[in-house]
């Protein structure tokens, strides 16, 4: 086994299971502090696929930004961090024939069907630089409409915020 | 650098943004209490419509084939535009009333009209993931727009709970088309039609990219949502979100399909690997809307259902893959849009402050409170039962001869019975307006503006509703130009 | 160079660079106090050794050997995770920061940072952002109210600097054109210092800095007076004393950054004027960036002992209200700067 598999099967292996603990677990902090295992895996996929820009821009974006603001609302409201997150059993018979049904047609269709493996591309121009060209030319109106989008979502969290007077 | 035949080309969506920033800036500067961002956005939006409609006939692709603006995309445009313009008219007494006169009501109204735009003109999938984004976060807003309103709240949190769910099924369904296609180009799929139809993951990414948009479209099975959201949304929002929120749900889905259509119609039929799928979620939607309006005491709540059904006669045009069921669907769309739009505007009237009037028996009377209104509200809902002479009828009946020219006579006959269901319960509101008395005898008093509103899509109805062969002929026009 | 050459290499370098950042550290805590008792008008610590210079190993003896309490409350998992945390991201963030230029040495090319990564300065921007979590884990771990507030507070800080921070050095990277601090440093050579050339924001990034790294006039987290020590009240033993390790290194970090990105990093200007040969230069060289960190450092620590601690919702004012705007102002000044350049 050479170098490459060894790690992708040992971020693979991160991914998984913080995942794992992030949907099982009891605890929100914990919940948390695995799902910032499971970025961090993400993150060495896209360091193994060459996107080194793109592997840090998801740290510093995800590990640096959102879940600090999800652990900062968890603690703000500190008593959640205490209580376990209930589901009735109710519900778990239903839920648990959907999911499995699913998961059946969704690991029946990834061995059952052949994936387009793409021509190996040519090595990218220098990360960030063509990154850069690219969203300044070729996807121009992507690069300005998440603006807008970012824009409205600004707008509408301080609309939520603002005081409301009778 | 840009070309200016592009800038020229989605000069629509530029207006829009446009005067997202100019009305941001109107907000800041002049007093929260003068209604200038709502005469602004108003303008802004009926002047698009205005120029969408002048350029019907164009046709032309922007952005390096990101999105292409065909005739099709310009009915979108107007659709939404003029429904949010509508809406504008509506809501300017209507945020006075409910204590929420705020200048970010019509930003947001603005954003969302951009995402719907977005979402309308898009030729790539993620163009039509940022659209969509950016027209759900607009109405999450809204939705809870009423903050002090428990009501209002929950329906803000459900929505968006569900709203993001549903959003997850999409990215998913996304990803996998990616995988199995190689491109995010809409287009492009019609290329490659012949390999993909028999790839499950296509197959499995497809589905789950439809059932994620049933959400917008308020279709089983992600209809949950619909009646909470619908009551609980103040009025002059759902009246938006109804309409305009579905078209272009509608339009995504349209886009979508629209490789498969063609080819549909090229190959004489051998692309139906969609029909049984979208077949059965009209049928569901179509019954289930219809039978559980049936015990509806609420109004909006009562509408919330007919929307489920609305929106499985709209998917039995669809379950065709036939150019004349999209013609279909896009008929059927505008003139959902008008009746809905003028039901919800005059329910948005009678609403008072204390959100009463909401309740069916309210309506006992009506026609000696306000016999304008009564009578307004009677031919809207005549419409959405789908009764003759109404445009409302014309839409249903142009979906269901698509699906039995396509060899779907089961599906139109399922229409026609889900109909038959849904008149008793629009016919029960008209027959309390008019022959039995309420206890509230008060004369209604009607705002100006918002009469306007009622006024203008009346007019528009009627026309549509007169000449509907000929509303059919330019829908047509503009499908083949688009093709 | 073969695969072994470079692993040797690179630990040397770590061992040389981690060893120098200990040694620092345990002196800067003593040139800390060295320099408040002279603000103060006092003699600071004189008895171990001569002139107390053996002060740091005695502290270091004295919290080892100090009991470890957990609290009862404490979550003891992420009660020691915190500490490791909280070290772990002050150490690695060394790796990227160039303390001298590429030199020959044994017949090698040796560039004089540890890693000399393409997108340098974006790793120093995560693991700041990782540094967060040491914090805020600690002050929630802990189950004791002040450290809970003082995780609280410094999470909003710390979020809210990053993005003038952030701004700050988007700036410098238009200059430069490149995000690995070797090409920033060269690119500021001769008088053109990026504190020069946008001096908006230079102080940006400074204030910016102070705010990270949690020191006066910012060091809302702790503020003895008003949470009795912040998110590390219930720390004692090694795991405090791994706290406040951290909390001196990212001192280094954040002088040696704005060495890197503002002061020249370990350039001398026109030192190729002087003609010397290119072990002295480098000598020099690496000198140069010890001389200005140092200075750096030491302000650092004065002005610590110089202004007073800001309240809550003016940090929150100054890092929304007057940083971001200033930080967006230098950005387009950058831009402006760097067309005229070029």
């Amino acid at each position: 086994m050479d170098l490459y598999l060894i790690l992708f099967y040992f971020f693979a292996i991160i991914t998984l299971v913080s995942a794992f603990f992030v949907v099982t677990t009891r605890n929100v902090i914990y919940a948390a502090f695995n799902l910032m295992l499971t970025l961090f895996g993400v993150a060495g996929f896209y360091v193994l696929l060459g996107a080194d820009f793109i592997a840090i821009v998801q740290l510093i974006v995800y590990v640096g930004g959102i879940l600090i603001l999800l652990i900062f609302g968890v603690m703000l409201t500190n008593k959640i961090t205490d209580t376990d997150i209930k589901s009735g059993f109710l519900n778990r018979v239903p839920g648990l024939l959907i999911v499995g049904t699913f998961a059946g047609i969704l690991i029946g269709t990834l061995l059952k069907s052949t994936w387009r493996i793409a021509a190996p591309l040519p090595p990218p121009v220098a990360g960030l630089v063509g990154i850069g060209n690219l969203l300044m030319t070729e996807y121009t109106l992507i690069f300005e409409i998440l603006g807008a989008v970012l824009l409205i979502a600004l707008i509408g969290a301080a609309s939520i915020a603002r005081k409301q007077s009778n | 650098m840009i070309p200016v035949q592009d800038l020229f080309a989605s000069a629509p969506l530029l207006i829009i943004g446009g005067s997202i920033l100019i009305a941001l800036i109107l907000e800041m500067v002049f007093d929260s209490q003068s209604s200038i961002v709502a005469w602004f956005s108003g303008s802004a939006l009926l002047f698009t419509a205005y120029w969408s409609l002048y350029h019907l006939y164009d046709r032309g692709f922007a952005f390096n084939n990101m999105i292409s603006i065909s005739g099709r995309t310009q009915l979108l445009f107007f659709i939404v535009n003029f429904a949010a313009a509508v809406v504008v008219m509506f809501s300017m007494d209507y945020i006075k009333k409910i204590q929420t006169n705020y200048g970010e009501f019509y930003i947001l109204l603005l954003s969302a009209v951009l995402g719907m735009m977005l979402i309308a003109a898009a030729r790539d999938m993620v163009i039509v993931f940022i659209g969509l984004e950016q027209m759900s976060i607009c109405f999450y807003v809204l939705a809870g727009f009423r903050r002090k309103n428990i009501k209002s709240n929950e329906s803000a949190i459900k929505y968006f709970l569900l709203g993001s769910f549903a959003t997850g099924f999409i990215v998913y369904g996304m990803a996998l088309l990616y995988g199995a296609s190689q491109t995010f180009s809409i287009p492009e799929y019609l290329a490659h039609v012949e390999t993909l139809k028999s790839n499950p993951i296509f197959l499995l990414g497809s589905l789950l990219f439809v059932i994620g948009f049933t959400f917008k479209i308020a279709a089983v099975p992600f209809h949950m949502w619909v009646p909470d959201v619908y009551q609980g949304a103040p009025t002059n929002v759902t009246a938006f979100m109804s309409t305009a929120g579905k078209v272009s749900g509608f339009a995504a889905l349209i886009t979508f399909l629209s490789p498969f259509i063609d080819y549909s119609a090229r190959t004489t039929g051998s692309a139906k690997f969609f029909m049984p799928f979208l077949a059965t979620l009209s049928v569901l939607s179509m019954l289930y809307g219809a039978i559980v309006a049936l015990s509806q005491s609420d109004v909006k709540r009562m509408l919330a259902y007919s929307s489920i059904a609305h929106a499985g006669y709209m998917l039995i045009g669809l379950s065709a893959l036939s150019y004349e069921g999209v013609d279909g669907v896009l008929f059927y769309l505008v003139a959902y849009t008008l009746m809905n739009l003028g039901a919800f505007g005059i329910i948005s009237i009678l609403e008072t402050q204390d959100e009463k009037m909401l309740k069916i028996e309210d309506f006992a009377g009506l026609s000696s409170r306000s016999p304008l209104l009564a009578a307004f509200l009677a031919v809207f809902l005549f419409a959405l039962a789908g009764l003759p002479p109404f445009a409302g009828f014309f839409g249903k009946y142009f979906v269901f001869v698509s699906a039995v020219e396509n060899g779907m006579t089961w599906l139109a006959i399922v229409g026609v019975i889900s109909s038959v269901i849904s008149v008793y319960f629009y016919l029960r509101i008209i027959v309390l307006m008019y022959f039995s008395k309420g206890e509230n005898t008060e004369v209604v008093s009607v705002p100006k503006s918002a009469l306007l509103g009622v006024f203008v899509v009346f007019i528009m109805f009627v026309i549509m509703s007169a000449f509907p062969q000929k509303f059919e002929g330019i829908i047509h026009t503009i499908g083949l130009l688009t093709y | 160079m073969s695969i072994l050459a470079i692993v040797l290499i690179t630990l040397v370098k770590i061992i040389i660079i981690a060893n120098v950042i200990l040694i620092t550290v345990s002196y800067l805590v003593y040139f800390e106090r060295k320099i408040s008792a002279w603000v103060q008008n006092r003699i600071g610590p004189n008895r171990v050794g001569p002139l107390g210079l053996f002060q740091p190993f005695a502290d270091v003896l004295k919290l080892m050997l100090k009991e470890d309490i957990v609290p009862d409350a404490a979550n003891k998992l992420v009660h020691t995770l915190a500490p490791v945390l909280a070290l772990i991201v002050a150490f690695t963030t060394y790796a990227v920061i160039p303390f001298g230029p590429v030199v020959t040495m044994f017949g090698y090319q040796i560039p004089l940072v540890v890693a000399d990564v393409n997108i340098g300065i974006l790793y120093v921007l995560a693991f700041t952002s990782i540094g967060v979590y040491a914090i805020t884990f600690s002050g929630w771990s802990s189950g004791s109210k002040y450290s809970l507030i003082g995780g609280i507070r410094s999470s909003a800080q710390m979020i809210s600097y990053e993005i003038s921070m952030g701004f700050s050095i988007a700036g410098v990277l238009l200059t430069a054109g490149s995000l690995r601090p070797m090409e920033i440093v060269a690119a500021q050579h001769g008088w053109m210092w990026n504190a020069v050339l946008q001096p908006i924001g230079f102080i940006t990034f400074l204030v910016s800095a102070f705010a990270e790294t949690n020191r006066l006039p910012f060091d809302l987290p702790e503020a003895e007076p008003e949470l009795v020590g912040g998110y590390h009240t219930e720390y004692s033993s090694m795991k405090f004393a791994s706290f406040f390790l951290a909390e001196y290194a990212n001192m280094i970090i954040a002088s040696a950054m704005i060495v890197t990105l503002y002061l020249g990093g370990w350039q001398v200007p026109y030192i190729e004027n002087f003609g010397l040969n290119a072990g002295i230069t480098a000598i020099m060289q690496v000198a140069a960036f010890l001389f200005k960190t140092g200075v750096l450092l030491f302000f650092f620590i004065w002005v610590r002992w110089s202004l007073p601690r800001f309240r809550y919702d003016q940090l929150m004012n100054i890092g929304w209200k007057v940083m971001f705007p200033l930080s967006l102002v230098n950005l387009i000044w950058a831009a402006i700067v760097t067309m005229l350049l070029n």
